[in-house]
């Protein structure tokens, strides 16, 4: 197999050349991002090409009246792993509804074709797997509300969905699935019955009510028959605190045969919601996509803004961002390792790290006023910027931290109960890193460095990188010791960026848009600077990808504005991909251990759903 | 070499954990002073996510870490609604969540309470306007007791709980 990395954009593009035997329309290029339209002919040979060449398909999304086009237009992110540029391959699909599917060359691909058929009402020809995956039976047919002709806003079948005029059929459906959970369990796809009301008129927002109550077609999961093969439904409502989902097993005696996944019952609809917006009012959203990735989601917002409309952000507030995204990583790890360990039943240890992240979440709050470091970015850099005298209380309370959390981390390491109940358990194999575009923790487990700090790197990451951590079991202890191995890299990183903290603004958008210097961004201009922030994008339109490193793994975003408005908005989140290992990584287990493999790939169902 | 005695006299925990929240203690009181007069000497609560992000999740379960350990405070976090007096509710209840919402409200005995926590569960927060929310959790179920915050912390958490034992006794 040919492995050449094309390191350059320009090598890249002119393998595509040579590949489609086609002269590429390049639409938009950057240094590490390239925009590329072909022929559909070029586009299908092509695709096969790069799916040789193990490229991941990172995203697939898609935009109605794109720039001067007027139908849909679709763009397949494609990546190499390690250092290398993102190719976006620019299929123009019209107003045909119908393209064909790269599902069987790229298996990430499958959820992404689902997602835009959902939302957008675009028919994949060849694609195996033509189900709905955010809009359950509740929404009914035909709708597609990231169509520009659906305005958002409730839908009419608001009143059956709350269920004042419920009809009967939903009681034969529950009882068929299973009683766990009281009964809630399963309620989404048990929810068909009244909602699949009747067809509507294609997005628009009259949705036609006359058949509502006719009964649904339910969800189909995957069927597997044989003798002494039975299904445990489990959830949507879990009995811990934790998001809904819906898991469906198939268990020969002990050992988990199958595992289906359904998920999408957080689907709040962000993408649609910030459609319209300008971008200072977009972060907010970026910040409730997934709340223990806020600082993440809203860096990978506000950067792609800047970079589609070349906004500089000063050194300041990039290292003053990188230290927020780093602060958020240790959170949230320590949260999995305490996890983990209370999934085995081992709470001695989880006891250290609880407190430890407690003691995170306070000094976040010292920092930015916020548990969750919300509300601190901005398209430009920061809203505020963040004392000095909170700044210095971080490197002595890191002194104290380490050694709290290395003798918790080692009693773990030095139980046998525990490492017996983590190793060989819920093995990710390496080879599904590519296919399935893995990330993060995860993939670094599974053997494959990747980290999009190092790959691609934003901000300050451009000087200030992390160590590599790699293991390769790809089983939970391994993911144990490759979180652990995180949150040490990211100490040294916060430790060298307050060591070399630069002085000066944390905003820029003044000097670009009024030739005026911007505040000492101290609290009291937050406000003006706030405003500027808004004028600097204004009237502008561009689009631009990024792709930042969260707790989970590469988050990516692509805005496109539109007269300094935001006309679209993708996110996909690492556990969007992620999410796809744990029915491979469950095979063979047991169900006890499905909550410890869960929780050491720990993705967000939110950040999933949006 | 292993002393034997020391493995008897050694503390069998991690080193102490010395903190100490007046304001958390006086709560945790209260709560304890004002649960007898309708709930008997415990809270049983169901937290129930109908799509929120997940921040407030991880506000409500921090209430049982060492530094909050709402435990002692007689409150406890059960896993079936069946053993619920009050249900937590998370998020601006989703389209695809609703239906399950509504049946883990009805597998609870009576009486039973519904708080809402975070603005999103109040009045569907960030989230008003969306075709894919019903916007708060009192579209769909009566609603007892509000906790807005996005999120809102550990305390104010309590704090809420606190004000609903008051109301329930009225």
């Amino acid at each position: 197999m040919d492995m050449k990395k094309n390191n350059d954009i320009m090598d890249l593009l002119s393998e595509i050349s040579e590949m489609t035997g086609e002269e590429p329309e390049i639409l938009n290029a950057r240094a590490d991002e390239a925009y590329v339209r072909l022929s559909e002919a070029g586009f299908e040979r092509a695709a096969l090409a790069l799916a040789k060449q193990q490229f991941s398909l990172i995203g697939l999304f898609c935009a109605e009246a794109f720039e001067k086009e007027d139908g849909f237009t679709l763009f397949y992110a494609f990546k190499q792993a390690g250092r290398a540029p993102v190719l976006v391959l620019v299929r123009e699909a019209g107003r045909e509804e119908k393209v064909s599917s790269v599902a069987e060359s790229f298996p990430s691909a499958s959820w992404f074709e689902r997602e835009v058929r959902d939302g957008f009402g675009l028919e994949f020809t060849g694609a195996f797997d033509t189900r709905r995956l955010f809009l359950h039976e509740c929404y009914p047919k035909g709708f597609h509300p990231l169509r520009k002709a659906f305005k958002n806003g409730p839908l009419p079948l608001r009143e059956t969905e709350a269920g004042t005029t419920k009809v009967g059929s939903n009681e034969a459906r529950t009882t068929k699935v299973g009683s766990n959970e009281a009964g809630a369990a399963e309620a989404g796809a048990a929810e068909a019955g009244a909602a699949e009301a009747g067809t509507t008129k294609v997005g628009s927002n009259e949705v036609g009510t006359n058949e509502v109550g006719k009964p649904g077609e339910e969800y189909r999961f995957r069927q597997l028959k044989g003798e002494g093969v039975y299904q445990v439904p489990v959830g949507p409502v879990h009995a811990g605190i934790i998001e809904p989902g819906h898991f469906r097993f198939s268990v020969i005696g002990e050992p988990i045969f199958s595992l289906e996944i359904r998920l999408f019952y957080k689907h709040r609809g962000i993408e649609k919601l910030a459609e319209g917006k300008s971008p200072s009012e977009c972060v907010a959203l970026a910040e409730a996509i997934s709340g223990d990735e806020s600082a993440a989601n809203a860096v990978g917002f506000c950067t792609a803004v800047e970079r589609a409309c070349g906004i500089p952000v000063p050194e300041r507030a990039e290292c003053l961002r990188a230290v927020l995204l780093e602060l958020e990583r240790v959170y949230s790890l320590l949260g999995d390792l305490a996890g983990m360990a209370v999934d085995v039943g081992f709470s001695l240890v989880a006891s250290p790290f609880l407190i430890l992240r407690e003691e995170m979440f306070r000094q976040n709050e010292k920092l930015t006023g916020s548990r969750f470091l919300r509300g601190m970015m901005m398209p430009g850099g920061l809203k505020k910027d963040i004392p000095y005298s909170a700044l210095k209380e971080l490197a002595p309370f890191f002194a104290k931290f380490s050694r709290t959390f290395e003798s918790a981390f080692e009693r773990a390491m030095s139980s046998s109960s525990l490492i017996d109940r983590f190793a060989t358990t819920g093995v990710v194999k390496k080879g599904l890193v590519v296919p399935l575009n893995l990330t993060g923790p995860l993939a670094k487990a599974s053997g494959c460095p990747a980290d999009t700090r190092l790959n691609r790197p934003y901000g300050a990451y451009g000087y200030f990188a992390p160590g590599p951590s790699v293991r390769k079991g790809g089983d939970v202890l391994s993911r144990y010791e490759v979180k652990a191995d995180e949150i040490r890299e990211s100490l040294k990183l916060i430790d060298r960026l307050l060591e070399e903290m630069p002085e000066g603004p944390v905003f820029a958008g003044n000097t670009l848009a009024e030739g005026e210097e911007a505040g000492p961004g101290s609290l009291s201009t937050s406000g003006t600077s706030g405003d500027s922030g808004t004028s600097s994008t204004s009237g502008i339109s561009g689009y631009a990808l990024t792709l930042v490193e969260a707790p989970r793994g590469q988050n990516l975003h692509w805005v496109y504005l539109k007269n300094g408005l935001v006309d679209r908005y993708k996110v996909r989140t690492a556990s969007f991909c992620n999410w796809q290992a744990i029915e491979h990584a469950v095979l063979g287990n047991i169900i006890p251990d499905f909550p410890v493999i869960n929780k050491s790939l720990n993705m967000s169902y939110a950040g999933t759903d949006l | 070499m292993i002393k034997p005695l020391s493995l008897f006299l050694r503390p069998k925990v991690t080193e102490t954990f010395e903190f100490r929240d007046e304001e958390l203690e006086t709560l945790g009181s209260e709560i304890k002073k004002e649960m007898p007069k309708v709930f008997g000497r415990s809270l049983a609560i169901r937290e129930l996510d109908s799509g929120s992000d997940n921040s407030t999740e991880i506000e409500i379960s921090n209430l049982g870490t060492p530094y909050y350990d709402v435990e002692r405070f007689g409150i406890s976090f059960v896993a079936s609604p069946r053993h619920a007096d009050v249900l937590l509710v998370t998020g601006a209840v989703t389209l695809n969540m609703a239906e399950a919402v509504k049946k883990t409200y009805e597998a609870m005995p009576s009486p039973k309470f519904v708080v809402a926590v975070g603005d999103d569960a109040c009045n569907g927060g960030i989230y008003k306007g969306s075709y894919a929310v019903l916007g708060g959790v009192d579209k769909i179920l009566p609603v007892d007791m509000r906790i807005p915050g996005n999120p809102p912390s550990p305390k104010e958490i309590l704090k809420g709980l606190l004000a609903l034992l008051k109301k329930a006794s009225e």
